[in-house]
């Protein structure tokens, strides 16, 4: 029989048990960044050495890895590197219980942004990189590249500090993509700036076409379109000082309510896919490779273009609605190394070599955007060529904003939620901004 | 015999048979602890050990790596104040409704009409109604996910039938997302019901018809005074387990709508997670956790306690 008292007795027994346990386990930062005593490194040298690198890399992705580690393993017989492979949300979910555990990865692609690099960093997880950025040379990477990836020791400042986790050869931008089959039967020629991106949407519209393919059924995908408005409106250093969190810049400042202005009129004009709300991304990627839409906003590296597809599709980073300079979200993959890593300097030397030049061919060969490196593209691949021609106009204006949803661990979930209210005619624009300014207050004030 | 051994000196008396009766129940109790032990072991090991470090966690503002600090009570009072949290249990009351007390009702419904007439391939219909049981829930998610599409079934069916006006984005629409779930919910937890409440009257005798018949009783008063009552357990049984499913929500909405349009269909358990593993606030995210167990716990209780308190 289980008596009352029994019932108290344990449950109390329970209690203390739980408020006598002891703290639950938090590491600290290593203040100190590991010491490198040589002045160069000898990978050949330096006897048998296995590494494991726990990645995300799928698909067209993991064929250039594959290639890079296979060319590094060919140049260093004497290193041994184990790739693991799993998906974007259980590596970013699982990477510090990962780092943690018994047996950590020693190269580990993170996510950047506060709640997954910052707190990695923060939490000495991952090795501070200053000492190999001499070593390697990474200074020369662009400035707007490196401080994707730094931190303050403390994790406390974002985007400058410590150089915790390198870029890659390759990156993903967000951007237009047009159907030119679509734009012909509207009458519409290929767009150049915004003005002439809404006729075309006119256009379209007009001959009974859907102008911008668009889904908004998952959250997270659905807020593309207002990213890369708000690349056209924002002002690229309020948009960078913004998300990482340097002065005193307001949600209202960086372009924000223009482009939640400019996406709430393309939905009043029945330029956006009827039904959005009710079509999964998945569908909405494959309706556009089908020739549904002239238009959609979308991150480079996720249409797999086949055959024709080649000839008729095209990519265009658009110049800002003022003063004409390409600004765009950005950002290379960052690739760090476990605080536990035996071989640190191996590992750097390899990280080194993923950001090289012959890394970038690998990338380029597989049809995705390279980075930092100027290399040959496939001649017979237009669509592909116009992404590079994107590329090298961000490049040239030195235009790279990062991802928005750097800002703050929520931020992309707060502003999903936001698109659905607005496009639903819940919410108005300055009610966007309002949101985005709540949530960044929010977690600036607990930082 | 044995102890009368070992203790010669005892006599026979009052005293003995007593003492003897409690040693041996005082032994058989310890006895049956030990066989219990494997059990209890592993249950303490995967179910206990847990609950108490999630205690523990709660009582802390952690991000789940660096050093945690002490914050006693606090994670908890934060619910009264955060929004989200809040609406997000008073989404759960709308699904404890359609998870929990329709199929309740529908349940009762067809087994008392499948308990009383016999119906031709009576097993067939028994079996496709219990079906959604057997599948996942991510499985159940993905084909609702379908039948809800803008060009999906339910659409086709009411534009074939004329009803054009009632085609919806039915989980992207803000007031439609939350019933749309719902709907998935009936449709899973009517199966069982009506399993189990068919098994249920299978179980009543069917003297006490006979004999409400011979007094005259109608169909409503059969089910009111011999159905009802004799299906008390059962109902207890599937309400305790649809509403805290209910409480517990989180693979169809995660996998479904992932609580949008904006906020129309968040659920704690979607807040937990996202707490836990997307913005790691690993105190908040114990806290409800634990708010959830003792719901739980509370709701399974207090069923119980009401069926019992009616025998």
């Amino acid at each position: 029989m289980v008596t009352r008292r029994t019932v108290l007795m344990s449950g109390a027994a329970f209690g203390l048990l739980t408020v006598a346990g002891c703290a639950p386990q938090g590491s600290k930062a290593n203040s100190t960044a590991p010491k490198v005593s040589a002045t160069s490194i000898d990978v050949a040298k330096a006897g048998s050495v296995t590494l494991a690198m726990l990645d995300f890399w799928s698909g067209d992705a993991a064929k250039w890895v594959a290639n890079a580690v296979k060319a590094y393993e060919t140049k260093y017989p004497n290193v041994t590197i184990k790739r693991t492979s799993v998906d974007w949300g259980q590596l970013t979910q699982t990477a510090n219980l990962r780092l943690k555990g018994k047996n950590p990865p020693d190269i580990i692609t993170v996510n950047n942004g506060w709640q997954s690099l910052g707190t990695l960093a923060k939490a000495g997880l991952v090795l501070n990189l200053d000492p190999y950025t001499k070593l390697f040379k990474w200074d020369r990477f662009p400035s707007t590249i490196l401080r994707q990836t730094q931190f303050s020791p403390d994790g406390k400042t974002m985007g400058a500090g410590s150089l915790f986790a390198t870029p890659v050869s390759s990156s993903s931008l967000i951007g237009l993509y047009y159907n030119k089959s679509v734009l012909d039967k509207a009458g519409a020629a290929v767009p150049t700036d915004l003005a002439s991106f809404e006729d075309a949407c006119a256009k379209a519209k007009a001959a009974g076409l859907v102008p911008i393919g668009y889904s908004s059924q998952d959250k997270g995908s659905s807020t593309a379109i207002l990213l890369a408005l708000h690349d056209l409106f924002g002002d690229q250093g309020k948009i960078n000082d913004f998300v990482y969190s340097t002065g005193s810049v307001k949600a209202s400042d960086i372009g924000m309510s223009e482009a939640a202005a400019r996406l709430k009129s393309y939905q009043d004009k029945g330029w956006l896919t009827k039904n959005h709300p009710g079509i999964l991304y998945a569908d909405a990627i494959d309706a556009f490779l089908k020739g549904k839409s002239a238009f959609r906003f979308e991150y480079t590296g996720t249409f797999a273009f086949k055959g024709t597809q080649k000839q008729d599709y095209g990519y265009l980073q658009l110049p800002q609605a003022a003063g004409g300079r390409v600004v765009g979200t950005g950002a290379s993959t960052a690739v760090a190394i476990g605080a536990k890593c035996a071989h640190p300097e191996i590992a750097a030397s390899f990280l080194d070599f993923l950001a090289g030049a012959q890394t970038a061919q690998f990338v380029v060969d597989n049809g995705l955007l390279p980075l930092l490196h100027d290399v040959k593209a496939p001649a017979d691949n237009p669509e592909f060529a116009s992404e590079i021609a994107g590329q090298r106009q961000l490049d040239k204006d030195n235009g790279y904003v990062p991802y928005f949803d750097w800002s703050t661990p929520s931020m992309l979930d707060t502003l999903g939620g936001q698109v659905q209210l607005l496009l639903a005619g819940r919410s108005t624009p300055d009610d966007l901004v309002k949101a985005v300014q709540a949530d960044y207050d929010k977690f600036q004030s607990g930082r | 015999m044995t102890l009368q051994a070992t203790h010669p000196t005892v006599p026979a008396g009052a005293v003995a048979p007593t003492r003897r009766r409690s040693r041996r129940a005082r032994r058989r109790r310890w006895l049956g602890l030990l066989y219990l032990s494997p059990a209890l072991l592993l249950y303490a090991a995967i179910v206990l050990a847990p609950l108490a470090q999630t205690m523990n966690y709660s009582l802390y503002k952690w991000d789940g790596v660096s050093e945690p600090s002490w914050v006693g009570l606090r994670n908890y009072l934060s619910f009264g104040r955060d929004a989200r949290m809040l609406e997000a249990f008073g989404h759960v009351l709308v699904l404890i409704v359609m998870f929990g007390l329709v199929p309740l009702c529908l349940g009762l419904l067809c087994a008392s009409l499948l308990s009383r007439a016999k119906i031709r391939g009576e097993g067939i219909y028994r079996w496709f109604l219990f079906l959604p049981q057997v599948l996942t829930a991510v499985v159940v998610a993905i084909i609702w996910k379908r039948i809800y599409a803008p060009d999906g079934p339910l659409n086709t069916i009411l534009r074939s039938i004329g009803l054009d006006g009632m085609t919806r984005n039915w989980l992207g629409d803000f007031d439609w997302a939350l019933p749309s779930l719902g709907m998935i919910g009936v449709w899973g937890g009517f199966g069982f019901t009506m399993v189990l409440f068919l098994a249920g009257v299978l179980a009543i005798p069917d003297e006490h018809y006979e004999a409400a018949r011979l007094d005259g009783a109608s169909r409503w008063q059969e089910f009111r005074y011999i159905t009802l009552p004799g299906l008390r357990g059962q109902m207890a049984i599937a309400l305790t387990l649809t509403i805290t499913g209910a409480l517990r929500t989180f693979d169809m909405v995660y996998i479904t709508t992932q609580g949008g349009p904006g906020t129309a269909t968040t659920t704690p358990a979607l807040l937990l997670y996202q707490l836990a593993f997307v913005n790691p606030d690993v105190g908040v995210a114990s806290a409800t956790g634990v708010v959830l167990a003792f719901l739980c716990l509370g709701i399974a209780v207090g069923i119980t306690r009401v069926m019992e308190s009616k025998d």
